[in-house]
């Protein structure tokens, strides 16, 4: 089975949007995706939880957008959509049958050009309480739900911009004014801050003439604050460990390293470990600790590519009950050094490698995917056309190189250890903000 | 032109490109297998689904889980593969085996390259038709659910679920219970009760074979012959009911789905809880409903849409959630009807009541055309997005075979979605609402909100202490609730 190529071309517009659009009929779907070189690690101390604010108010209308319209004409076009933030960036994405895809770029323009217009201390606020609402839903109501938030603030320093939780703080939200806003805006959400990658149904030539009416006139932004020097050392230097009481019935662990950077053929290796060391039933976690020796729940273990200095491997066990915590910590930290130690079987390549392959071409089906990985590889790397060389490089991946960079990265010195215990009778949780 | 002259014009859509959802040959075995194939062009991944229709609506209330429990089993091990080997086998296919149960079914199911479709298909067979059970995987495998169950009760999220499936139904019925079981059932299951189940299930007269991708140049029939053409003849279907029915839904016996009628305010307290979880609503339908298409509607426009009147009110008005939606869950039996959102503890009763005047405003009034036009537009237009890839295309080929649906209700259901009127929406609402007996269910601090909803006038209040998880060393010691997956 080989991995169809995607056929793409890119462009800049004058004013410096980039410009992929990579046609295929097979379905009368097309999807856009806009990238914006903006994300959490962009923001200042006291202005946290900004870019993702933000991405809210990108919803709240524009100039010839009412509020909430933007979602209801893409609803009604038969279109799927959303925004997401994360560290490195802020995406947005609509997902269209093919004879509407003229409305997803007037939209996505209509707001990069005139985004301010619309903007009102009603809709922030409206805005502001939403995004609490997230927060209070998808971290402090939930067991263990603070676990990133602490990985991030123990692997970074804490001057660095990824020290700090992309959802921000309660104080920093209530802080943000309509002027941060608008200077955001301005300063970030430029054309030639952004790439935008058109994927499916579409006509390129139609497409790019759209592109070109909607988007030419747009200014661009020359004075795009450079995000300074991110750089760490690769390790962490000394390990990091906390015990976290929680309402929690089981115990857990979270495991968090120091990782190279997105693009790093290294980390391409260790995400190869990482399915040799969790990814599914197959896997040395699961086998040695859910099913040999019955010690954890259940296991996991993944990486999160990142640009700006390192990116995170992470992984957790949850304890059974009536084990020892510490029996499955050692058992954990044994198997990602024993990665570092001795080479990989053929055996578990070959089965790795094979799933991988599995999992791109699934992932490859679909154009929202198609959209969102050119304008991902374009915005972080440059290099859009890894799309068609990444399975190649996944299954080029030896069992030197897993070992290489397992031993590099699985080391106690490049460790954060933080251990979720049931809280001892405690009714009231370690939730940081009773309702206001 | 100007920049604001360009984007003073709203652009209007082009022709839609014309969309069929693929067409499916069907096949009947001499077993009785019905084997369904569809041809999605250029999809070099496959994707196959075995399915019986025994789930675990069909189970006996002392069996509750059985039939989750031992779709997890079956991945164990085979004859031919035991221990983790089957496992092992498919990957290097580069595929996953799956095997689960939900409420009207057991499904097996594998996504592979094309070229490799019969050695995934033979791993499937063996998943089905031979599995070990080893005694002491099932053993953990019943740990491993003993110990989710704790876990559930601490997750505020799937808490409400299970106390608003109890709220709903009788406790005679199953959908009252967990679909995986709880602590009174689970701890109980051994080898010999999943031997059992899975003894029952394998009627080939009451299974299915879906295989959806670029079949070009395979005979899906022939290999579906070749490879489950032995499948046992001796299953008697699902356990204690419609044992031997030859089709689908004919003689079968309807599962119990039956309602509490009064009303139910009932709050699971969690102390310092920053939010509440609520959920509103009362037993809803079935999928075999004669108005199903205006139900799409209505409860897109009460709770489907992004735009929906819920969450214009509740959220991109009042800010009080990141989210809420409202829905019927379909199933062969009548799955439940509910408002599910997370609010701020402090406007836990404005919440409520905001979410209760939706629901009768949606009785009340004709919705306006504006609205009526954006859920039928987004529910024809988004169809062919919902079937971009095989997976996707064979899922909903199994519901039809689940639910026993014609074979064209897919290829109908665009034009039934467009006939849809505001009368319609209205009479679904008036026929399937029922604000005379919505159970309130929460999770959320009684300290703070109690107070309050008890004033509120819902309903009279009852507050349920949970034993906290904290001091739990061994499963199985909290008595049986229930939940609603």
């Amino acid at each position: 089975m080989t991995a169809p190529t995607v056929r793409f071309t890119d462009e800049r517009l004058a004013n410096g949007l980039r410009l992929i659009i990579a046609e295929d009929h097979l379905a009368p779907v097309v999807a856009v995706c806009i990238w914006y070189a903006v994300g959490s690690k962009n923001e200042v101390p006291g202005k946290t939880g900004f870019a993702h604010l933000f991405e809210h108010v990108m919803f709240q209308g524009s100039r010839h957008v009412a509020k909430t319209e933007h979602m209801g004409l893409v609803q009604a076009a038969g279109g799927t959509l959303n925004g997401t933030t994360w560290l490195d960036r802020t995406n947005y994405f609509e997902t269209m049958p093919s004879h509407q895809l003229e409305l997803a770029l007037w939209l996505e323009a209509d707001r990069m050009a005139t985004l301010l217009d619309a903007l009102n201390q009603e809709n922030l606020d409206n805005q502001r309480d939403v995004v609490k609402n997230e927060k209070r839903s998808s971290y402090d109501n939930r067991p263990y739900g603070q676990w990133f938030h602490k990985l991030q603030e123990q692997l970074f320093p804490p001057e660095h911009p990824y020290h700090h939780p992309t959802i921000g703080s309660m104080e920093d939200l209530d802080a943000a004014s309509l002027e941060d806003v608008a200077a955001f805006f301005r300063t970030y959400y430029a054309p030639n801050n952004a790439v935008l990658a058109i994927a499916g149904d579409a006509d390129p030539a139609q497409a790019r003439a759209w592109v070109e009416r909607y988007f030419g006139e747009i200014a661009a932004n020359p004075r795009i604050p450079p995000l300074g020097d991110v750089s760490l050392p690769p390790t962490l230097g000394a390990e990091s460990r906390e015990v976290i009481e929680d309402r929690v019935p089981l115990p857990r662990h979270y495991f968090g390293f120091r990782a190279p950077c997105f693009g790093d053929p290294r980390l391409e290796a260790l995400e190869v470990a990482c399915q040799i060391l969790a990814g599914g039933k197959g896997s040395r976690l699961y086998r040695r600790l859910v099913r040999d020796e019955r010690i954890a729940q259940d296991v996991a273990f993944f990486a999160l590519g990142f640009v700006g200095g390192a990116s995170i491997a992470a992984g957790q066990a949850t304890v059974r009950p009536g084990v020892d915590p510490e029996v499955v910590e050692r058992a954990f930290e044994e198997e990602l050094e024993r990665l570092g130690r001795e080479p990989v079987t053929a055996d578990e390549l070959a089965r790795a490698r094979a799933l991988i392959e599995t999992f791109e071409l699934e992932a490859l089906q679909r154009v929202e995917e198609r959209a969102d990985r050119l304008a991902m590889l374009a915005t972080l790397l440059d290099d859009p056309d890894l799309i068609n060389r990444q399975l190649e490089r996944y299954l080029a991946v030896t069992p030197a190189e897993i070992q290489a960079v397992a031993a590099e990265v699985f080391r106690p010195e490049n460790r954060v250890v933080l251990t979720y215990v049931p809280a001892a009778g405690a009714a009231r949780g370690q939730d940081e903000e009773s309702a206001a | 032109m100007t920049l604001e002259e360009i984007l003073a014009a709203r652009p209007s859509p082009g022709q839609p490109r014309a969309y069929n959802f693929p067409p499916f040959e069907r096949t009947v075995m001499p077993s009785g297998l019905q084997v369904l194939a569809v041809h999605v062009p250029g999809r070099p991944l496959v994707s196959a689904n075995l399915i019986f229709l025994s789930g675990a609506a069909d189970e006996p209330a002392d069996l509750a889980g059985a039939t989750v429990l031992t779709a997890r089993a079956m991945t164990e091990g085979t004859d031919r593969y035991p221990g983790l080997e089957l496992i092992e086998a498919a990957e290097r296919l580069g595929s996953t085996l799956h095997a689960d149960a939900s409420w009207d079914a057991f499904a097996a199911s594998v996504e592979v390259a094309a070229s490799r479709l019969r050695a995934a298909l033979e791993l499937l067979d063996e998943l089905v038709e031979r599995p070990t059970f080893p005694a002491e995987e099932v053993a953990r495998l019943r740990d491993e659910r003993l110990n989710d169950l704790l876990q559930m009760r601490a997750e505020p999220r799937r808490r409400v679920e299970q106390a608003f499936s109890q709220a709903i139904y009788t406790p005679e019925s199953p959908y009252s219970r967990l679909a995986g079981g709880d602590e009174s059932t689970v701890e109980r299951l051994t080898r010999d009760e999943l031997t059992a189940v899975h003894r029952a299930l394998l009627s080939p007269e009451r299974a299915a074979l879906v295989v959806g991708g670029d079949l070009t140049g395979l005979d899906v029939p022939r290999l579906a012959e070749e490879v489950l053409g032995s499948l046992a003849r001796d299953g008697s279907g699902a356990l204690g009911t419609s044992a031997g029915s030859k089709s689908p839904l004919a003689g079968r016996i309807p599962v119990a789905d039956a309602a509490v009628d009064r009303p139910i305010v009932r709050l699971y307290d969690r102390p310092g809880s920053v939010q509440s979880e609520v959920r509103i609503g009362h037993v809803g339908l079935r999928r075999h409903v004669p108005d199903f298409h205006a139900v799409q509607v209505m409860a897109a426009i009460l709770g489907g849409l992004f735009n929906s009147r819920l969450q214009l009110n509740l959220r991109e008005e009042k800010g009080y959630t990141y989210g809420v939606g409202a829905g019927f869950d379909m199933r062969r039996g009548a799955g439940p009807f509910g408002v599910r959102t997370a609010v701020q503890t402090a406007v836990t009763v404005p919440a409520i009541s905001e979410a209760l005047k939706e629901l009768n405003r949606m009785r009340d009034t004709l919705v306006t055309d504006a609205e009526l036009a954006v859920a039928r537009d987004y529910l024809v237009g988004v169809f062919p997005l919902r079937f971009e890839t095989p997976g996707a295309v064979v899922g909903a080929i199994g519901g039809l075979f689940v639910n026993g649906l014609p074979d064209d209700e897919l290829a109908r259901y665009r034009g039934q979605v467009e006939a849809v009127t505001a009368q319609d929406v209205r009479k679904a609402a008036q026929d399937h609402i029922h604000p005379d007996r919505l159970a309130i269910v929460l999770v959320g601090d009684a300290d703070v909100v109690g107070k309050d909803l008890e004033a509120a006038g819902f309903g009279e209040l009852e507050v349920i202490h949970d034993e906290l998880p904290g001091e739990v060393d061994e499963p199985g010691a909290p008595q049986g609730d229930e939940e609603g997956e």
